[in-house]
């Protein structure tokens, strides 16, 4: 039976390995996944360039264009762009990139773009390729998927603590509101459901300018949002979740000047790893690479 | 015949209610300014799923009864939204207006706060949201006009939670508290468990808040139960699971990483306090508290 876990637990830990209590503060995952999956470690790349955003208020589809190639052979450990994506896809797979379009901060549109066309180079037919959020249970595409790219953006959610990675994938259940329960603390499960099962090739979480604090549900502020210009890929959805969500965690203590936790804590993350053995959100078992810039990058 | 007339009175009786219950967003002008309403808003309960996905249950937890609404529109100015969420309670209109505000102004309705882009308030049963898509002169003064209506077409005013008067006013953080009753909300401020360790629910009225600096901050929560017996079994269940040293006669206990952890009960309510920088600033937090219960 999972153990219910409560701060004086993490604290006894805490003490037995002789870790500063800031960590807790700051980053309780790191203690809450302690102990968790006892495999090889997940590899996570931060890709970030400070020219990004260097034109104004939009992206640079050029530059993202680099940045994705250059952390995707970083990922896969292929010298050539076009062998890192072929690593990815085959032309005899269907392809449905999960993007996220929520209007107030849908994933940028140059990003799908790219990703489609980088697809599409590995050799897969446009039609074997659906770019889609809602409705993917009625998508022809989607409905016959060999494999999925997920891709959205990092932002605070009034209820789940954050919405990245793992949390993308709620259209994939005809009800999504029955993941709510919890604070979505099941939300790994979706992985489990067979339209999705063993498919995810890729997991894209967007940093270019992240959400890390909200006033109301609906809130999506500018003063709350930062050109962070970064890209986060791996294989493994809590891993990259991780990640990001350590980077929200950083930028909301900057900001405010205080230990400032997401209200609620994402706390699906660190059960995607503890129960439900999706990937690891403990950092230890992350390998990540950071290329790039690295100023206040908060990893 | 009979039954045709006591149909036709009830009708009568129907509408007579429907034409005097007079709600807030009725109060909203067609057009002002450049400005006229090109959309209107209107979910009851858990249909507000369809308008914010997963961030409804922040409204769902506080009771939600509905939003109604609309939105804005005129040439070349940015989008105004209007969101009027009628919640159960007065109290539970004030927990989502705590859950939201991080300063405390009393510009609109019993409480609000205005961002440049944006103005939220909660009056009676109801929590506000104002904002503007962008900030332009225009759309800025339309905003405030707006929240103005709306608060002024709320006739009531309804009360604060009574366990907010619990709270001690030394060192508490302005406007660094939360109401709430959903045990989700515990951990607002501070980790303290990953389940419902007190046993939170609708009938327990809770406040978290934070006293002194941010470099020496306490976190301070109070919980009031229906009876004295949910009281004990949430005391003792907090001290089994969380200080198992803890004795009832020396309510304070200094934790693996020195801070300082105390519980308590009297009557209906509990309280506790976590990250106490002290064993005395803990015991006269506690003191202060204890006196107002």
């Amino acid at each position: 039976m999972e153990k219910l876990i409560t701060r004086r637990d993490l604290l006894k830990k805490t003490a037995v390995l002789a870790v500063g209590t800031t960590i807790l503060m700051n980053k309780p995952l790191d203690l809450w996944a302690w102990g968790a999956g006892k495999g090889k470690k997940s590899k996570v790349i931060l890709i970030r360039n400070q020219q990004l955003f260097a034109d104004g208020k939009q992206a640079d589809a050029t530059i993202a264009g680099q940045m994705l190639d250059e952390a995707l052979r970083t990922l896969t450990g292929q010298k050539d762009t076009e062998k890192a994506w072929a690593s990815i896809v085959k032309p005899q797979d269907v392809v449905g990139i999960k993007t996220n379009v929520w209007n107030k901060f849908p994933t940028p549109e140059i990003l799908n773009d790219i990703v489609k066309e980088r697809v599409i180079q590995a050799g897969v037919g446009a039609d074997n390729i659906s770019v889609k959020d809602r409705g993917v249970l009625d998508d022809p595409v989607f409905q016959q998927a060999t494999a999925l790219i997920n891709i959205r953006p990092m932002r605070t959610h009034a209820w789940s603590g954050v919405g990245s990675c793992i949390k993308n994938y709620i259209m994939f259940s005809p009800k999504p509101a029955s993941y709510h329960d919890d604070s979505c603390a099941s939300l790994a499960a979706l992985y489990d459901l067979p339209f999705v099962k063993g498919k995810t090739k890729l997991c894209i979480l967007v940093m270019f300018n992240p959400l890390f604090h909200h006033r109301t549900a609906q809130d999506v502020s500018e003063e709350y949002m930062w050109k962070y210009s970064g890209l986060i890929l791996g294989f493994d959805p809590v891993a990259v979740d991780s990640v990001g969500l350590r980077i929200i965690q950083g930028k909301r203590n900057a900001f405010f000047g205080e230990d400032k936790p997401l209200n609620p804590p994402a706390k699906h993350i660190a059960l995607a790893d503890t129960r439900y053995h999706l990937g690891n959100a403990d950092p230890a078992k992350i390998d990540l690479v950071k290329l790039g810039w690295d100023e206040e990058a908060f990893v | 015949m009979r039954n045709y007339f006591l149909l036709l009175m009830m009708s009568c009786m129907n509408l007579s209610a429907v034409v005097l219950e007079k709600f807030p967003v009725d109060s909203l002008p067609e057009e002002f300014s450049s400005y006229q309403i090109t959309e209107r808003l209107n979910y009851t309960g858990k249909e507000l799923y369809d308008y914010i996905n997963g961030g409804a249950e922040l409204y769902i937890s506080y009771g939600l009864v509905s939003m109604t609404g609309c939105k804005y529109t005129g040439e070349n100015l940015p989008q105004i939204t209007v969101e009027i969420y009628e919640m159960t309670s007065p109290a539970n209109a004030y927990g989502v207006y705590t859950q939201s505000r991080d300063k405390e102004e009393q510009d609109y309705g019993q409480g609000s706060q205005s961002f440049s882009d944006f103005i939220l308030f909660w009056k009676d049963c109801y929590f506000v949201i104002v904002n503007t898509q962008e900030v332009v002169p225009e759309s800025e003064k339309a905003i405030k006009y707006l929240a103005g209506v709306i608060d002024k077409s709320i006739p009531k005013k309804g009360n604060i939670p009574a366990i907010i008067n619990c709270l001690p006013k030394e060192n508490l953080v302005p406007a660094g508290f939360l109401y709430f009753h959903h045990y989700i909300w515990l951990n607002a401020y501070y980790f303290i468990a990953d389940y419902n360790i007190l046993n939170i629910d609708e009938k327990t009225d809770a406040v978290s808040a934070k006293y002194g600096e941010s470099d020496a901050r306490s976190y301070l929560l109070l919980i009031e139960y229906p009876d004295e017996t949910k009281t004990e079994k949430a005391y003792k269940q907090l001290q089994a699971k969380y200080a198992p040293e803890l004795k009832s006669d020396e309510p304070f206990l200094q934790l693996e990483d020195k801070t300082w952890f105390s519980v308590w009960k009297k009557g209906k309510k509990l309280g506790a306090i976590f990250n106490g920088v002290s064993r005395e600033k803990t015991e006269q937090l506690y003191k202060t508290t204890i006196i107002n219960f």
